[in-house]
């Protein structure tokens, strides 16, 4: 099924890219900017700066005081955030389109100008909020660190993926208001900036409005580096146990992938769905339902840019079996799949479920605009939204089936466990 | 390249355009099932939502938990296919089907792209109508809600909720006990208890189904007859609900040691309004904006963008059919656990004392101009839909209550915060008690119990 959300496109003289996708439905504008920069161009002793300086982008700019961005968009009406993760960075806010000339000028404002408002007292008082969404998300839940620890186990030490976003507390400590200088100045600018507009505008309003507020802005971001070189599957099995204080097992069995948009990154992410993803998936048809191995199951395929992406299943041991147990039967369905590649029935519902799932997914103005800067800013490619269903379709079975014996084999794992201490973990 | 426009003169914002929730077109089926169509063009993805009034007072009270169990087993076999082939029916066709319960009913939700509607509400109906509730299917949905119990448990977040609603509610009232059931109800489910609850309480008289979305082209209302037509019944009449008890010794800290713990969790309420309250709901939805909606609001101005203790802590009133909670929680940096809850509880007193008429602007301006975007979607529509219907209401109290908006002011919030909330507080928290109970004693907030977590 073609789609054909419209989408206009053209670049600033700084190097800024607007992509404009005109859609009156509802008269609201989606501001999204996707800056390339995440966590993977992190330095040694500074992991989880690229989250801590976005935060400091709603702390005040030259023109805006600390906290307005949050204050006066939503007092307009506004609903926003941003958000950090291992390739990008983005902002976003979705506004009636009365306040979208606001919103930009907000955003110029902090992309061209953050520096004359950082200082140490909102650098520190940052510093502990992350520190708190670190505690929050990871430190204080259970298994709260796993894919923390997946990262680890799959990327080797030195690589853009090892550490994860959030970083660590030591490093966050580290950062100084010099280094948010640095950062700023070599990944920010709008020659290093996607600005997608989606709603209630035309191509030509939203391109004069990108003009107006950033036309001014100097090209400042230094030039981004090639892409890693990609990393083979692993040679063989790595593993990594935790005892803890958990109510039950669990187990994530990772691998790595090829890179994002790729027709052998389809394939593999579909092979992810037909082996755990799925209702029907492999191992929840044996280990849950069957035999009861596993109470819950469920797989994830992360797209990357820098040479190599990450798939993942975790699995919840059911009381009674043991994780040596659900680990054997899991993997013996992944030997299984590589040797017989999926059914017609298989290929049909993972396609079916992905072309639901991606049409909810562009249902709302925000999230669209947050497809289309992700591809435009990663791939070059601003009419992704329209195309990705087509090319996913181009994947064959056969090829899903070389790259579960390519990238999917038990040989290739990682084992990141969580077992239950001995005795009662309430 | 220059910089000569780089002080460009902030923008003025102009009112927003005139915006209304869509409008619903309504007919009813011969057996009672009340249909809601919204045609929303542009979204691809039809959401369905069946809702069917079922107090959760109507479980046995010694197999609590029956409705969520049952919700979770209605598509794992039926009398005409496994739970298998069922999977794999809604899977080939991206169908995704879900079903929940809270204290007012059941709702059974369904996405799927427009081309599959029809074999979608032909499944749904299959769900509905017909479930087998198969031995293994039945034994395994038990031991899985057996493994979340524990889950539940192990998250300071929902641990906190869990300890809230025992000690705020009365112990008599079902409201006091998980929605999903406790350990004991659940463990005591069997397939024949499901066949009789469901015999007894899912039918189609007084129940509605909600259908949002690209509808143009598509006859929708014959789609849903020809799926649910034939289905007949009546549930028990839902008369008068009623609001549940607080208990005698509500307003208390119970302080549940997590030795170890990073951080500390607080759960905080009291009494709040349900929809239908005099004066009308839409202040409601201001204040708990005003107190804890966003990082400018008032709590996090302090507690993080100040202090730093948090990543961020929210308030908001949770409406029950009738009567309803103001909740306000989150969790802080372990060593600023004293403090921190000091802050807290100050700030939601003084609340009592009144607001500023820029605060209430902000809030109102919040909700009311959000509005168009937060129900843009085919699904945010029909969840509001299905929703309100449980609640006897119909889409119109949203328009209502967002047209109520323009005449509030910062007067009025005071009076509606101040109506309800008592300064009698439920005070949960989850943490180290051995290095911080003894602290919070000395807040003065009253008596601290320590329980294990």
């Amino acid at each position: 099924m073609p789609l054909d959300y419209k989408i206009a496109e053209h670049t600033l003289a700084n190097g800024l890219r607007v992509i404009v996708s005109e859609d009156h439905s509802v008269p609201n504008v989606t501001v999204n900017l996707w800056v390339n920069v995440g966590s993977r161009h992190e330095v040694a002793g500074r992991t989880g700066f690229a989250h801590l300086f976005e935060h400091l982008m709603f702390q005040g700019s030259r023109n805006v005081a600390s906290g307005e961005h949050f204050s006066a968009l939503m007092a307009a009406g506004g609903r926003l955030n941003a958000t950090t993760w291992f390739d990008r960075t983005n902002y976003f806010e979705t506004i009636p389109r009365g306040a979208m000339d606001l919103a930009l000028w907000m955003e110029a404002d902090r992309h061209g100008h953050l520096l004359d408002a950082v200082n140490q007292e909102n650098l520190d008082n940052q510093r502990d909020v992350v520190k708190e969404e670190k505690r929050q998300r990871y430190d204080n839940l259970p298994y709260g660190n796993a894919l923390i620890d997946v990262y680890a186990a799959i990327f080797p030490k030195g690589h853009p993926y090892h550490h994860a976003t959030i970083g660590s507390m030591e490093d966050l400590d580290c950062a100084s208001v010099q280094d948010v200088h640095d950062f700023f100045r070599s990944h920010y600018g709008p020659n290093n900036t996607v600005l997608t507009l989606v709603g209630d505008l035309s191509p030509d309003e939203g391109f004069a409005a990108a003009e107006r507020y950033f036309g001014p802005l100097p090209a400042t971001a230094a030039p981004r580096r090639g892409p890693v070189e990609p990393l083979a599957a692993l040679s063989e099995p790595v593993r990594d146990e935790h005892l803890e204080d958990v109510p039950s097992d669990r187990l994530h069995l990772a691998f790595r992938l090829p890179v994002d948009d790729t027709p052998e990154f389809f394939a593999a992410s579909l092979a992810m769905d037909i082996i755990g993803g799925l209702a029907t998936s492999r191992l929840y048809q044996r280990l849950v339902r069957r035999e009861q191995i596993a109470t819950s199951i469920s797989a994830h395929a992360m797209g990357f840019v820098d040479g190599t992406s990450l798939g993942f299943a975790a699995i919840d041991v059911a009381d009674g079996f043991t994780a040596d147990a659900a680990e054997a039967a899991a993997c013996e369905e992944m030997v299984r799949f590589a040797t017989q590649g999926p059914t017609e029935i298989e290929m049909e519902s993972a396609m079916a479920q992905t072309e639901r799932s991606w049409l909810s997914s562009l249902a709302s103005q925000e999230e669209r605009a947050d497809h289309i800067c992700h591809h435009a800013t990663l791939q070059g490619d601003a009419g992704y939204i329209n195309t990705f269903l087509d090319r996913l379709g181009e994947v064959s079975a056969a090829e899903v089936q070389q790259a579960a014996a390519r990238w999917l084999m038990p040989s290739s794992r990682a084992v990141v466990a969580y077992l239950k201490q001995d005795g009662d973990a309430q | 390249m220059t910089r000569q426009n780089s002080e460009l003169q902030r923008p003025e914002v102009s009112a927003p355009e005139p915006w209304s929730f869509p409008q619903a077109q309504r007919s009813e089926l011969a057996n009672g099932l009340g249909v809601l169509t919204y045609d929303i063009p542009g979204q691809y993805v039809i959401s369905v939502r069946l809702a069917v009034p079922m107090p959760l007072d109507r479980e046995p009270p010694e197999r609590e938990g029956i409705a969520t169990i049952m919700a979770r087993t209605l598509d794992e076999g039926t009398a005409r296919h496994t739970a298998e082939e069922f999977a794999e029916l809604l899977e080939r066709k991206g169908i995704a089907l879900g079903a929940g319960v809270s204290d007012a009913g059941l709702i059974v939700d369904l996405d799927v792209s427009k081309r599959h509607l029809s074999e979608a509400l032909d499944l749904l109906s299959q769900a509905v109508r017909e479930p087998a509730f198969h031995a293994k299917e039945v034994s395994r949905h038990v031991k899985t809600r057996l493994a979340e119990i524990d889950q539940e448990r192990a998250v300071p977040g929902q641990r906190a909720a869990l300890e809230f609603i025992a000690t705020y509610f009365d112990p008599r009232e079902r409201a006091s006990r998980p929605t999903a059931g406790t350990k004991a109800g659940v463990s005591a489910i069997l397939p024949q208890d499901l066949v009789a609850f469901h015999a007894a309480n899912v039918a189609p008289d007084g129940a509605t189904v909600v259908l949002a979305g690209d509808l143009g082209d598509l006859d929708v209302v014959a789609q849903v007859e020809r799926a649910l037509g034939s289905w007949s019944g009546a549930g028990p009449e839902v008369v008068g609900p009623r609001e549940a008890a607080r208990s005698q010794d509500a307003a208390r800290v119970v302080f549940l040691d997590r030795p170890g713990s990073v951080q500390t969790e607080f759960y905080i309420g009291c009494p709040g309004p349900d929809r239908h309250v005099e004066g009308g709901w839409a202040p409601y939805q201001v204040a708990g904006f005003v107190v804890g909606g966003s990082p400018s609001a008032r709590i996090d101005a302090v507690l993080r963008e100040d202090k730093g203790f948090t990543y961020g802590i929210r308030s908001g009133f949770r409406p029950r059919r009738r009567g309803g909670l103001f909740l306000t929680s989150g969790s802080v940096r372990a060593d600023s656990t004293v403090e921190a809850l000091g802050l807290l509880m100050d700030i939601l007193d003084k609340a009592r004392d009144g607001f500023t008429q820029e605060e209430t602007q902000a809030g109102v301006d919040f909700i009311g101009k959000t509005a168009p975007g937060r129900y843009a979607t085919a699904d945010t529509v029909a969840e509001e839909a299905a929703g309100l219907a449980l609640d006897g209401l119909t889409t119109e109290f949203t328009t209502t209550n967002l047209l109520a908006l323009a005449g509030i002011d910062a007067a009025r919030l005071a009076t509606a915060y101040d109506r309800f909330v008592d300064g009698q507080w439920t005070v949960i928290i989850v943490g180290d008690a051995s290095l911080y109970a003894e602290g919070v004693s000395g807040l003065g907030r009253g008596e601290v119990t320590v329980l294990p977590a």
